[in-house]
């Protein structure tokens, strides 16, 4: 019970604390929210433009969840996106003459392998060089971002489309069929939704999940029951990076279509905060990312209709986070695996 | 190039570097401090752009310029105490807690700024480089070194005080202990606690004080954003500079002669590369430096561990 | 446990203390529309009031609000394409019936929302689309920068252009900058870095003093709202480096060394449009290209209080090269030999 009305607590005392900023700068803040409320869930297209907004950060959070059970600090999220979106777009442009059911999963899965292996650089790093992946996750962040605005001013450029900076369009037959018409709901967010329950089950209820979990609890422990630690980090490494590869393919078949710049509005720092409110439970993500989503989505429409600056989602995405850890949710969970590698040498 | 150029060429990048650097000195060398307690903040981002527009606000609206520092070391001690209370005396995760700061102190800032400042945003009058007399003439040496802003200068200072206090004092001596052994300083009588809120208060601060010398000092302005990863980049300049004062201080200059040099070769007309491969040069060579260190990267024992006393 | 049980008692407090706050509010009622207002709507790849890009849009339709007493509204969007379409069917879907995408990456997602709205024009900026109700609005800033150009060749030894990122608005002002250079001195050197965002006023107030240490007398920003940081570099170095503004005046940030200001007032440019689509009588037949040909909506002013303002000839010469330039007798985008 009590794991159900804190969170809900928490994001109350959250909009309260917003509601008081909002009255400060000349705000309503009733205004403000019911537009919000109003924005997110007034009707079935803005239902379902958060669950397009929440898709992303569904399958980023639950990957994340894992990693973070094995005490490994995955900031690197939307590095391994951008190299989802790459690899994805890759195949969209190369792969001309498959019919959609061949190439739609050849799509998602090269973008999953893409964010895969850009993950596991990192685990590598960690495993290998003893290379704290908090900071090797956030500089490959840089280099897949930077390394993007590259292919698209450059070799990926699209060859029609008079030197803006973005690919050509990905085939037809790439696309992700969408179910809710007129909605633009796509498949990515049932895809989403199995792959936080695939995750839920792999982590509690398989021998995998259990040594990522010992590993994450107590490395030095885990060794001596038999464990090898470091292929679990880089196993942590690799489905964190995964799903979110997954999610970047997801976006450019399911949303954009094409690859751009910035193709990610920070999903991936998003998903850390979605993955930490759920208190890394895989199942538990799904909801924290559909009011991540609602808060987003809700946002621009408070923009639109009551004029308060979009930005403010931020501070209240921030207070929750805070709140929720007020109520108590986190104690001690943290960097054992670091301390105890240091202990072995 | 002829040797004129060549020198013109490396002085214009290395007084740029220095400049470049500051912000990343003020906030690594106040990291060192907080993880060598034994918490590691990942907000850094988040209190630069808080300090940032604390200090330009304050500046903008009183005219002075001491009063937008004080009002940035206000908000990095206040922030700062809220970050310790969620990261000490609730023993938050840390990691949890600096992502909420850095979402934040993006919003905020973001959202006070088009609540306070749409359509009048002026620039402040910033601190403006001082020349000093003699040095500041030195062919080549001089514009590297000797004709900067106050804030430039005063990182040696910065860099030489947290030294001395980390390594020479009982203050120092129990930052570090607690950092490395709570448990150990707990039973010495020390207060793990009191000594962890200082850590990340002198973080909190230096680092509100990094963000503000770029809106008070380097430029003139509060821009959304304006930081740019620089918190970030901070976080692996600790690593880098392998939690020491003195290295931060080295390992910043060199992100800043990155930058500089980043900034300087893509001007140069017949050097056709990517200017993405350059800006991407610092983040591959912080991982070189951390494959070419391996295992001597050791951190505090206890970082990102809170402490329970034991029963 | 026992804090636990005081967070939440605090928390109902505040909740019940909210609601009635907010209950408390008079509610308006909303008046019976005795016409259709007319509503215009904005999509802001950024801050609005970056000064630089995202500002002239905004003005543009803070002019539309105030000339034709329409309903303004805008979303600040960050790079975000999942937001784009959403948002022109936030807007669509409330019966506005103008809306500027106000860049190129809207055009994809206003093509796929149009059609579901024949009664709402879209307006993308800097795109050369015409698809129906989707009308391109293209900025031509290479022919100011092509002015810009010609007057640094004719005044100084070297110029610098520091941009955000490389997008076609910007690269091809460059490139009209360098071509209109070249006209005068085909060796007159002109460097280019691009900062890589439109955030970092140090980065871009550096690589303005760079610039200026190699031999740059004339350094222009065109980086939105970091570009201020070149004013600050120019103003610093002292009133030998001259600059000029960019999309708008930026005399005051540096008053020494703007030479001249690039306005470019985009609200002239799309007013009579919006006055049309408000009267039910806009019948667009191609997309739109603002060059110095429309003299009301691009121009290039002086600075007579600059330390070295331009001299009389040069303003001659200028004035016959916009005349080329509107009359299409000169190419500025052609490519830099």
């Amino acid at each position: 019970m009590i794991a159900i009305l804190s969170p809900i607590a928490a994001i109350a005392l959250a909009l309260a604390i917003s509601a008081i900023l909002l009255l400060a700068s000349g705000y309503s803040p009733a205004r403000a929210y019911s537009v919000m409320w109003n924005g997110a869930f007034g009707d079935l297209r803005t239902f379902s433009e958060v669950l397009i907004k929440a898709t992303p950060l569904i399958l980023i959070g639950s990957g994340l969840a894992v990693a973070f059970r094995c005490s490994i600090w995955n900031i690197g999220a939307e590095g391994q996106f951008y190299a989802g979106a790459v690899g994805a777009t890759l195949m969209g442009i190369l792969v001309t003459s498959l019919p959609p059911a061949l190439m739609v999963p050849l799509v998602l899965l090269v973008g999953m392998a893409f964010g895969t292996l850009w993950g596991m650089l990192a685990g590598y790093l960690r495993v290998r060089f003893n290379a704290s992946e908090i900071v090797t996750t956030i500089m490959l962040n840089y280099i897949a971002i930077v390394g993007t605005s590259y292919l698209v001013t450059g070799p990926m450029i699209d060859p029609a489309g008079g030197k803006y900076p973005q690919t050509a369009r990905i085939v037809e037959a790439a696309v992700l069929p969408r179910f809710l018409p007129p909605t633009r709901l796509h498949i990515g967010f049932i895809i989403a939704l199995l792959m936080a329950f695939l995750l839920y089950l792999v982590i509690f209820k398989t021998s995998i999940g259990y040594a990522i979990r010992a590993v994450g609890i107590n490395p030095e422990a885990a060794r001596y029951a038999g464990i090898h630690v470091e292929r679990n980090i880089l196993l942590a490494m690799a489905i964190s990076g995964g799903t979110a590869g997954l999610a970047g393919a997801i976006e450019i078949a399911g949303i954009s279509f094409r690859l751009y710049q910035q193709i990610s509005p920070g999903y991936g720092f998003e998903g850390i905060a979605v993955a930490l409110l759920a208190n890394n439970h895989p199942l538990g993500v799904i909801a924290s990312g559909i009011l991540f989503g609602a808060l987003r989505s809700g946002a621009e429409v408070m923009q639109i209709s009551a004029k308060v600056p979009s930005v403010l989602v931020f501070v209240i995405q921030g207070l929750v986070i805070l709140c929720v850890v007020a109520f108590g949710l986190y104690r001690t969970h943290s960097y054992r695996a670091l301390r105890a590698e240091k202990e072995r040498g | 190039m002829d040797i004129a150029g060549l020198a013109l060429f490396i002085q214009t990048i290395l007084s740029a570097t220095w400049r470049l650097a500051t912000p990343m000195i003020y906030a690594s060398v106040g990291e060192v401090f907080t993880e060598r307690s034994g918490v590691l903040n990942i907000g850094l981002e988040g209190f630069m752009l808080l300090g940032a527009f604390a200090g330009f606000a304050a500046t903008f609206f009183t005219n002075d310029l001491a009063l937008g520092i004080l009002s940035a070391i206000a908000c990095g001690l206040l922030f700062g105490l809220l970050f310790a209370f969620f990261t000490v005396t609730i023993k938050a995760n840390q990691i949890v807690v600096g992502a909420a700061f850095n979402l934040i102190g993006l919003g905020l800032t973001g959202f006070l700024y088009r609540a306070w400042f749409i359509n009048k945003a002026q620039g402040i009058k910033a601190f403006g480089p001082i020349n000093i007399p003699v040095l500041g003439q030195i062919p080549f040496l001089g514009p590297i070194l000797f004709q900067h802003n106050i804030l430039v200068y005063s990182t040696v200072a910065l860099v030489l005080l947290a030294g001395f206090v980390l390594y020479k004092t009982a203050f120092g001596l129990a930052v570090r202990s607690v950092g490395e052994h709570p448990s150990a300083a707990d039973t010495a009588g020390l207060s793990v606690t009191i000594i962890r809120y200082a850590g990340v208060l002198i973080g909190t601060t230096l680092t509100a004080l990094g963000g503000a010398y770029l809106t008070l000092a380097h430029t003139n302005q509060f821009v959304e954003g304006i930081t740019t990863g620089r918190g970030f980049i901070a976080l692996a300049v600790v690593v880098f500079g392998r939690w020491s004062p003195a290295g931060a201080f080295w390992a910043s200059l060199l992100f800043g002669l990155f930058y500089a040099l980043q900034l300087r070769l893509q001007a140069i007309a017949n050097i056709t590369i990517p200017y993405q491969l350059l800006q991407a040069l610092p983040y591959a060579m912080t991982l070189l430096t951390l494959i070419l260190m391996r295992g001597r990267a050791i951190s505090p024992k206890a970082l990102g561990t809170p402490y329970q006393k034991s029963a | 446990m026992k804090q636990r049980v005081l967070l939440y008692v605090f928390t109902v407090l505040l909740l019940t203390a909210m609601l009635v706050a907010c209950a408390g509010q008079p509610v308006t009622p909303t008046p019976a529309p005795q016409e259709k207002p007319f509503k215009v709507g904005l999509l802001l790849p950024g801050s609005a009031n970056d000064q630089g890009w995202n500002q002239i849009a905004y003005d543009a339709f803070k002019r539309i609000e105030k000339e034709l007493g329409a309903e303004m509204s805008y979303v600040e969007l960050e790079q975000s394409p999942a937001s784009f379409e959403k948002a022109f069917r936030d807007f669509a879907s409330q019966g506005y019936q103008m809306i500027l995408g106000h860049g190129f990456e809207f055009q994809d997602p206003a093509l796929a929302v149009a059609k579901d709205y024949p009664n709402t024009f879209f307006f993308i900026s800097s795109s050369r689309i015409f698809a129906g109700n989707v009308i391109g609005l293209n900025t031509d800033s290479s022919q100011p920068f092509y002015l810009m150009g010609v007057i640094a060749a004719k005044m100084g030894k070297g110029a610098g252009l520091v941009g955000g990122m490389e997008i076609p608005p910007i690269s091809e002002a460059f490139t009209g900058f360098i071509n209109g250079a070249r006209s005068v001195d085909p060796n007159f050197p002109v460097s280019v870095t691009y900062i890589g965002n439109f955030t970092d006023a140090a980065a871009a107030k550096e690589a303005a003093l760079s610039m200026i240490a190699q031999g740059a007398d004339f350094v222009i920003p065109n980086a939105d709202v970091a570009g201020l940081g070149v004013y600050q570099a120019v103003a610093e170095t002292g009133p030998h480096i001259a600059t000029f503004g960019a999309f708008g005046d930026f005399t005051d940030k540096a008053p020494q060394n703007v030479v001249g200001n690039y306005i470019a007032d985009y609200g002239q440019g799309i007013i009579n449009m919006a006055k049309a689509i408000k009267e039910g009588t806009f019948k667009p037949t191609s997309n739109v290209e603002f060059g110095l040909k429309d003299k009301d909506v691009m121009w290039l002013t002086f600075n007579d209080k600059a330390a070295r303002p331009v001299p009389e000839d040069v303003r001659k010469l200028v004035e016959e090269v916009t005349a080329k330039i509107a009359a299409g007798e000169i190419n500025t985008l052609a490519p830099v030999q």
